[in-house]
């Protein structure tokens, strides 16, 4: 039965690596073999799912679709691009910290539908070619949604799975390196691009002349839109102090935010990506399925003796093992498989440093291959669909070096650090 | 009463014609759409309202959200409206389901619903016949109840 489980488990995960159908449908039907099958009973397939992570992502896609109309993260975007004054250097390094920024605080794949197109529009204007600029920010949507318990899947599913990692926990431990490798990322692709990013003057004077608060002083609701907005990342920080779940925080910001900013309940609930919170229902019952199984146990056990018990390579494997896996298949899967191994591998002792090692290789793992994380996938849709395309072979050759230079740091950092 | 007795418009270019000139015939036409046609004169594809909007104005406009900060002076809008005005039409026409002379109305009325086009090209055989609107379609039916 558990060589079954790992049959039907891997064989979803080379569904969704090949785009043989919708990730959804393969989650889906993973989760009802495992069920029908009988590797995972009805009581157990139900309490695996992982609930807090399902409310948290429901909740800040609410609070950012309900957002959005506010023209805010428009704003920001372009005042970013003024502020570099036409220089294409400063305008890689603003917009991904820009990106980075947003993705920590929002999420990384929102972050990407949200200031994508608006890079998109700034290179028409600027006369630049889109793909760099949209690739650095992919990369750096990666990088900065390292930063904090909301910014990228991974650390969703770690922060909502182990309750003693707080808010703050997360950016004590992962802003830091977050930023350093940002800068070192963007300087790195800046360098890259520098041959194809200029600007000619008369178009830098173009951007400056743009209003960009136009849009934000016509939209309605602005000042209680953002004042939930950002009321709702206060207390993501003050979650831990104040006993408060973060999917507690998300679910009450959106709750809030659907008074405030929404006329139409059903049109904003429309917002919320079902097919994503249904995927990760369908990858939490079958990781269940391995659990019950005994093969995380088995994957645990031999990584304990590959290591030899000690903590400092136990990290070190779960960094880049996450990290390959990630890039192979997806961020999310991969992560969602890993959390109970890391269970495992610490038995009855908490050790933070290992769920930083996961975060960091399943994160920065996110940016080497073109399906290794959501944010990829929907950046690169947004690229095809504006006549722009991206082949998994361009994307490899930007994403992977940047990868392998993002773990080495990563690495550097766990064992001066954290081991 | 089927199709071919209904106010059909001949609105249609060949599918050689510019961007320009098609946007030209579909001004002046009273249809939101043109057929585009083959050399045999077959029906190749619909080119839109919709169509000649995405194609004269930038791509990303489908993404974006907010665009007030932008004038109409800006350079890269002349540029992309310079870059389509020759380009042949059948470049940004779409395939696009036809009806038939004697197809009935409501099935015309159906089709409109679930294709979501405000204008579809009947055809008689393989030849095209004229462009049918919602708005030729609904005047016909008034008319005919206020004959009854």
């Amino acid at each position: 039965m558990s060589a079954l489980a790992v049959v039907i488990f891997v064989g979803a995960l080379a569904a969704i690596a090949f785009d043989w159908a919708h990730r959804t449908k393969i989650a889906l039907g993973g989760a009802a073999l495992m069920v029908l099958l009988g590797i995972i009973d009805q009581e157990h397939a139900v309490e695996a799912i992982d609930w807090p992570t399902l409310g948290l992502l429901a909740g800040m896609m609410i609070i950012v679709a309900l957002s959005e109309p506010t023209g805010i993260f428009t704003y920001i975007a372009l005042r970013a691009t003024q502020l570099s004054r036409g220089n294409p250097i400063a305008l890689v390094f603003l917009l991904a910290f820009v990106t980075g920024v947003l993705s920590a605080f929002l999420d990384n794949l929102t972050s990407i539908l949200l200031v994508v197109p608006i890079t998109l529009l700034i290179a028409d204007l600027l006369r630049l070619p889109p793909i760099p600029l949209v690739l650095i920010q992919v990369l750096a949507s990666n990088i900065g949604g390292t930063a904090t318990l909301i910014g990228d899947p991974p650390n969703i599913l770690i922060g909502s799975h182990r309750s003693e990692l707080s808010f703050m926990d997360f950016i004590v431990n992962l802003a830091p390196v977050s930023i350093v490798t940002l800068g070192v990322v963007s300087g790195l692709l800046a360098l890259v691009y520098r041959a194809s990013l200029h600007v000619e003057p008369e178009r830098a004077a173009e951007i400056a002349r743009l209003d960009p608060a136009r849009d934000l002083r016509e939209a309605k609701n602005v000042k209680r839109t953002l004042a939930v907005l950002v009321g709702t990342i206060v207390a993501f920080f003050a979650h831990s102090a104040i006993g408060v779940e973060p999917a507690v925080v998300a679910l009450v910001g959106a709750t809030v935010m659907l008074f405030v900013a929404s006329d139409d309940v059903d049109e904003a609930l429309g917002r919320v990506q079902w097919s994503t919170l249904l995927f990760f229902v369908g990858l939490f019952v079958m990781v269940g399925g391995l659990v019950e199984q005994g093969v995380v146990s088995d994957v645990a056990e031999r990584l304990a003796t590959l290591t030899e018990g000690s903590p400092t390579a136990e990290g070190l494997v779960i960094l880049w093992t996450a990290a390959a896996g990630s890039a192979l298949v997806d961020n999310i899967p991969f992560t969602t498989a890993m959390i109970p191994v890391v269970d495992e591998i610490q038995g009855g002792e908490f050790d933070d440093g290992l769920w930083w090692a996961l975060a960091l290789g399943a994160c920065f793992g996110g940016n080497a291959t073109i399906i290794a994380a959501a944010a990829n996938v929907a950046a690169t849709g947004i690229l095809d669909r504006t006549g722009n395309h991206v082949s998994f072979l361009r994307f490899l050759a930007v994403g992977l070096p940047m990868t392998l230079v993002s773990l080495v740091i990563a690495t550097a950092y766990l064992v001066l650090f954290q081991f | 009463m089927p199709l071919r007795d209904v106010q059909l418009v001949d609105a249609s270019v060949p599918e050689t014609a510019t961007v320009a000139e098609a946007a030209a015939t579909l001004f002046a036409a009273s249809v939101p759409a043109l057929a585009v046609l083959d050399d045999g004169g077959r029906v190749a594809g619909i080119f839109a309202e919709e169509d000649v909007l995405k194609a004269v104005f930038p791509r990303y406009l489908a993404e974006v959200r907010h665009t007030a900060f932008l004038s109409d002076d800006t350079p890269s809008l002349d540029e992309q409206a310079r870059s389509v005005r020759d380009r042949p039409v059948r470049e940004f026409a779409r395939p696009v389901e036809t009806l038939r002379a004697d197809d009935s109305q409501v099935h015309a009325a159906e089709r409109f619903i679930h294709t979501g086009q405000d204008a579809l090209p009947v055809v008689d055989g393989e030849s095209f016949v004229g462009m049918l609107s919602i708005a030729a379609l609904c005047h016909a039916r008034l008319e005919r109840a206020q004959e009854r």
